[in-house]
């Protein structure tokens, strides 16, 4: 059965939705700015991509708000879709007022609150999962969706992933070493770290007959999915990118399609100098001599860590459908494995296939294959 | 199950070998790696020099949340300055089964699974699903809970510890399994043909089944 995403959203802080999203990248704007939501003075960095005006709800966390804004964007979820989140640290804002002394609501700290929260925010049936694997939390979720409809278990899954900047996730960042002391600069080769993000993105998936019986529209296609650990470093990836090439190989055999017809990868780019040599490095292994354009969303819009990957999804279903290779903002010199493949520019596209991919810590990573839907 | 006290969990009392980093684990890493290492043990999977496509799926209620307020502890004192990477590196819930890849050389999906009530039967359910689409050849799948931390709500029905199951596709003929698990026609889970409630309801199946 094909698997079908028959809508999606996102809230970033480049726009409060994917259109304003999409129409930033295109004009290369970067939401990393200098931050205001903590003092910062004592991390390696000041820079973190922040929605502007995500507060707390009383005792309740940002996830809240956050939360109500995508679900402004959409309508018509069916009440019976099954439900799958991806978080890494949900309201771990309400730990640090906790910690603090401040009244907090403690149930919005466990990553089942997530789950619970978009269930009753989109109305549905199911209580659903989260999925928490790093930074390739909501690739895998789309990769379980997608394997459920693709195997006819259910025939629509509602992904919906969602991550905070913190001062308890930046500082352990700063702590790792990390973070960039500018914006992120995604595969130059004067990068020195990434910057972080915060969004949620919303991806609804169906069954084509589901779709089609229900006149919904055909965005674009989950082709093949793949998911594989390094087994090499706790915090650190393969040098040699070795996991994320047998994931990428998965999602190619399930796709059943070879790697010639790939024609962009919208990579997980993060502006760390390990992970974009890394992902290069695997590339040039999966694509040999051949070039496909990759670039990288995270000068832009800073990494968003557990919801990462499903905004991706969904800006690589835009791509497909508009033809066009956003420009890697923040990028000014491509570091040596990377010249021919990576642009400032905004580029044409023609293929139909689009790859994206993501690794985290724990050594997963994560690999999905994207097919152009069609136009209205 | 009722809810006992957890021992003490030590790098002697699980491995025979020398294994650096096990003291550098936090509490949760720990819990999850014994049980992990006991359980590949158990069906014989554990002594392996190459690479293995196994996955590993964890479901967990309150996860790694005594380290996150251990970690946040570090950071309050000085505006951050102190902030601990040691303890940051194990603020996620998946961090123990990236240490469990490295230990034992599984290259399989690993991510961990959150719902409530956490009966584990979701992650078991998605592991049962990979192995029949073909998209791995065994898995390991259990939960890890190291208790309730302080000042949160005790949950009912959720005891602190760990338990690991080994599911193969393909019965290993040296090593006769405990039983055959299956979906019935309404998604739900049978072992040797009767309802599982709980992971660890199918743990007392399978210990039974040699009894």
């Amino acid at each position: 059965m094909n698997v079908i995403v028959t809508d999606y959203a996102a809230v970033t802080a480049l726009g409060s939705s994917l259109e304003e999203l999409w129409q930033g990248l295109l004009l290369g704007k970067t939401a990393i700015q200098p931050v205001q939501r903590f003092p910062s003075s004592h991390y390696r960095s000041n820079f973190a991509a922040c929605i502007e005006g995500l507060s707390p709800s009383g005792k309740g966390s940002m996830t809240h708000d956050l939360l109500n804004r995508l679900a402004s964007q959409v309508k018509d979820v069916p009440p019976d879709a099954t439900l799958i989140t991806a978080t890494t640290k949900a309201g771990i804002d309400n730990l640090e007022k906790l910690k603090r002394g401040t009244p907090s609501d403690r149930n919005d700290i466990l990553l089942s609150s997530i789950p619970e929260s978009v269930s009753s925010t989109f109305g549905l049936k199911d209580v659903g999962f989260n999925v928490s694997a790093a930074c390739a939390s909501s690739s895998i979720a789309v990769a379980r969706a997608a394997a459920l409809i693709r195997h006819e278990r259910v025939d629509a899954v509602l992904v919906c992933c969602i991550d905070l900047v913190t001062e308890f996730v930046f500082s352990g960042f700063s702590s790792l070493g990390a973070l960039s002391a500018s914006p992120a600069m995604p595969f130059d080769k004067n990068r020195s770290g990434l910057s972080l993000g915060e969004g949620a993105a919303f991806i609804l998936l169906m069954s084509e007959m589901r779709a089609q019986r229900e006149g919904r529209p055909i965005l674009g296609r989950i082709t093949g999915w793949g998911i594989s650990g390094d087994a090499f470093h706790l915090t650190a990836p393969a040098r040699d990118g070795c996991g994320l090439i047998r994931a990428i190989r998965k999602a190619l055999g399930i796709s059943q399609i070879g790697m010639e017809e790939i024609n962009a990868v919208c990579a997980h780019g993060t502006g760390t100098i390990h992970n974009d040599s890394m992902e290069l490095a695997a590339f040039h292994s999966i694509f040999g001599a051949r070039k496909p354009s990759v670039y990288s969303v995270k000068g832009a819009i800073g990494h968003t860590l557990g919801a990462a990957g499903g905004i991706e999804v969904a800006l690589g279903v835009r791509s497909l459908s508009e033809g066009l290779i956003p420009p890697t903002v923040g990028l000014t010199s491509p570091e040596e494995a990377a010249e021919g493949m990576v642009s400032s520019h905004l580029q044409e596209f023609g293929g139909d296939y689009l790859l994206t991919t993501n690794s985290g810590f724990g050594g997963v990573n994560s690999a999905l294959i994207l097919k152009r839907g069609i136009s209205a | 199950m009722p809810e006992g006290q957890l021992p003490p969990i030590t790098r002697k009392s699980v491995f025979d070998t020398p294994y650096q980093h096990f003291g550098r684990l936090d509490r949760f890493s720990k819990l999850g790696l014994a049980s992990i290492a006991m359980a590949l043990k158990d069906a014989r999977h554990e002594a392996c020099s190459e690479l293995r496509d196994m996955a590993i799926i964890v479901s967990t209620t309150y996860g790694c949340l005594h380290t996150d307020m251990d970690y946040f502890d570090t950071v309050m004192p000085e505006a951050g300055k102190l902030a601990s990477p040691a303890l940051f590196s194990y603020t996620l819930p998946n961090s123990f089964l990236g240490e469990a890849s490295c230990r034992f050389g599984l290259t399989g999906a690993t991510f961990v699974i959150n719902e409530w009530p956490s009966m584990g039967l979701s992650g078991l359910k998605t592991a049962m699903d990979g192995i029949t689409f073909d998209e791995f050849e065994n898995a390991l799948v259990g939960f890890c809970d190291p208790g309730t931390p302080s000042g949160f709500e005790n949950k009912p029905g959720m005891v602190p510890g760990s338990l690991f199951f080994v599911i193969d596709k393909a019965q290993n003929s040296e090593y006769p399994p405990y039983g055959t698990i299956t979906l019935d026609g309404k998604n739900v889970i049978l072992f040797n043909g009767k309802r599982i409630r709980d992971l660890a309801h199918l743990a007392k199946e399978c210990v039974s089944v040699n009894a």
